[in-house]
């Protein structure tokens, strides 16, 4: 509707601007023939008519860009309104970021089942998001077998993710073995915290 | 890839009288092998045109370095010579071999050569200075630029009449050069020369795997999002997808006639194992197991296939008919076996396995039986490649806190680096090339 408007305002403006234009070319005749000038010359009402059309497009053109910009600013405001939802639930999927395995294990530690229990519950009420599972190893042992254990790891999460009814279609899972440690050292600590699943929540891609 | 050299090669002289019969070969890959002492002094310009100044200590240096790579010699060091290398004459009637015998060393090679203005003529001699004979002799002649050429051939001489066999200077080995999270294929000569950059995808590329005629190499990479399965063809660089499956997608060993590759698939659920057929694109099943069963390798004569499963709890080689029937567990000392590699011959099988929480390369008899540790070092080691015949052992170790390629001889004896690349992390899984007619 609004845009009709603003569709109409324009072509108004056109019309005037042809019309002073039109008054130009005569002018510019004028000087040659005064027959021709007669007959392009608008009547003096006519001139009045076109200047008080002008006026009132103008008017409604001036009103649609008014409303144009509120709206834009509504709009504004929304998407940072939403952004500011989006990163405050990304910021919520913080919290469930990562969950840890043993050496040469998939299974879920009691505490990585209290993390997918959060992460579960957040995606049944967040159903707007979708999820990856990453799955990773430390790099001991070999490159092959770890490319396994890292899916294993990952789909064990996507597993009990279903199981407490999230759908299936809303997470997928990757593994990258040992390729993509988060701590390189050589030693314990560096090796946990590299046996891990990194879950990354996005907005469903429309 | 095979480098067609035009130059001539005479048997200049082969005869080592009724000896050549009763040849008796030393066991190289005996842990009790001991080197071989060999001594060789500046070549002999020979011709009166001049050549580069520095050819005559060239070519001694370039075989002293070809023979020392092998492992199997012991070079003597040249300020311990006795006899005066310019004047000195190269035939066996010119030499005092008690200079030689004198100094320890039981092999001794001298060399000429000479420079027409357009062609090199290169003689080389091994002599056993115990008994002051000529074991073989060589000449060659060709371009100046095919110099290393001959030094390599008659490497290979020297190691077929002293062990029964030739080096492996034509072969190389493809590896992974990690850097953060990108990681690509390259290839090296045997004797570390000639690196080249193989993949150049700014993503993770893994597990190259050399096709028999050398011209393919297979491997997995996640360029496009997924592990899917690549070959690329070295010659024109192209590559192909041939597999890219939900899940992984990674190619192992090559069948001997280059047509079907072992591939595990991870599309319904567990890693299981497959033959791809390569022309038909069709898959065969080998493995249905609930388990982690990978790293598939045929045996030479294709007609078994160790692979890594881990179904009886932790990660053991199992060995299969090629057929996927008669699985048996090969491995049973420690908690994680895997990674294995056929020798040559069929007759072992090389492995990583945990020992003592450190990984190391060992290597166990087909059957089972005569399992030896071939790495004791801090670093460990993983991923072992033979070389195609069977006297070397490639793998990686952390030795020295980065993560490099090594190269050993059979008996675990004579570890030597291979270069790195200046600005990568790490350097992983080695595959080594069957031999490719280099020189």
């Amino acid at each position: 509707m609004k845009r009709n408007l603003i569709i109409v305002g324009m072509m108004v403006l056109i019309c005037s601007f042809s019309l002073i234009f039109v008054g130009g070319c005569a002018k510019e005749q004028a000087i040659r023939g005064d027959v021709e000038l007669a007959q392009a010359q608008p009547s003096a009402e006519e001139t009045a008519q076109a200047q008080a059309q002008a006026q009132a497009q103008a008017e409604a053109q001036a009103q649609a860009e008014k409303e144009a910009a509120l709206r834009e600013k509504a709009l504004k405001e929304q998407a940072l309104k939403d952004k500011a939802l989006e990163e405050k639930m990304l910021a919520e999927a913080e919290s469930f970021k990562e969950i840890y395995f043993s050496f040469d294990k998939y299974d879920l530690s009691p505490e990585a089942r209290d993390i997918l229990k959060n992460l579960a519950d957040w995606l049944l009420e967040h159903s707007d998001f979708e999820i990856t599972i990453e799955g990773h190893c430390d790099d001991r042992g070999t490159i092959a077998y770890n490319l396994a254990l890292g899916e294993r790891r990952a789909e064990a999460a996507k597993g009990y993710l279903t199981n407490l009814g999230v759908a299936n279609a809303r997470i997928t899972t990757i593994s990258y073995g040992e390729e993509l440690p988060v701590d390189p050292g050589q030693n314990e600590a560096a090796w946990a915290k590299n046996r891990r699943d990194h879950f990354i929540v996005f907005p469903k891609k429309q | 890839m095979r480098k067609t050299t035009s130059f001539l090669i005479f048997l200049l002289i082969f005869w080592w009288g009724s000896a050549a019969c009763a040849k008796v070969y030393l066991d190289i890959n005996s842990p009790a092998f001991q080197k071989f002492p060999v001594a060789i002094p500046e070549f002999k310009n020979m011709g009166k045109a001049e050549v580069e100044d520095n050819l005559p200590a060239w070519f001694a240096d370039q075989l002293s370095q070809s023979l020392k790579i092998t492992g199997f010699f012991n070079i003597i060091g040249k300020d311990a010579f006795l006899e005066d290398q310019g004047s000195a004459g190269i035939t066996a009637g010119e030499i005092d071999f008690s200079n030689w015998s004198g100094i320890g060393s039981d092999l001794l090679v001298k060399g000429g050569f000479s420079y027409d203005g357009e062609k090199l003529a290169v003689e080389f001699r091994l002599f056993d200075t115990i008994e002051g004979k000529l074991i073989t002799g060589k000449k060659y002649w060709g371009k100046p630029e095919e110099k290393k050429s001959m030094v390599l051939k008659f490497a290979d001489e020297i190691l077929m009449a002293l062990t029964g066999g030739t080096g492996v200077f034509d072969t190389k080995i493809a590896f992974i050069g990690k850097k953060d999270n990108s990681s690509e294929i390259y290839t090296i000569n045997f004797d570390g020369s000639d690196l080249v950059k193989i993949t150049d995808y700014n993503s993770l590329t893994l597990l190259p795997h050399w096709s028999p005629d050398a011209s393919e190499i297979s491997f997995t990479s996640y360029k496009d999002g997924n592990p899917d399965c690549y070959i690329t063809n070295l010659a024109s660089g192209k590559i192909k997808k041939i597999s890219s499956f939900r899940g992984l997608n990674l190619p192992t060993s090559w069948s001997s006639d280059g047509k079907r590759i072992l591939i595990v698939l991870s599309k319904d659920g567990n890693e299981n194992i497959y033959i791809k057929h390569l022309d038909s694109d069709k898959l065969e099943r080998l493995t249905d197991d609930r388990a982690i069963d990978v790293s598939p390798a045929w045996s030479p004569d294709g007609r078994k296939i160790a692979f890594v499963s881990n179904r009886s709890g932790s990660p053991q080689i199992f060995v299969m008919d090629s057929e996927g029937k008669n699985i048996r567990r090969l491995t049973f000392e420690g908690s994680y076996n895997s990674s294995p590699c056929w020798s040559p011959d069929g007759t072992r099988i090389a492995y990583e396995g945990s020992s003592n929480g450190c990984f190391q390369i060992f290597s166990i008899g087909e059957d089972g039986d005569n399992c030896m540790q071939l790495t004791f070092e801090a670093g460990g080691g993983e991923s072992p490649s033979w070389s195609p015949d069977g006297r070397y052992l490639a793998y990686s170790s952390m030795r020295g806190g980065q993560r490099r390629i090594y190269v050993i001889n059979s008996n675990g004896l004579n570890r030597r680096v291979l270069p790195g690349i200046k600005g990568l992390d790490s350097f992983k899984s080695p595959s080594w090339s069957r031999h490719l007619n280099l020189y």
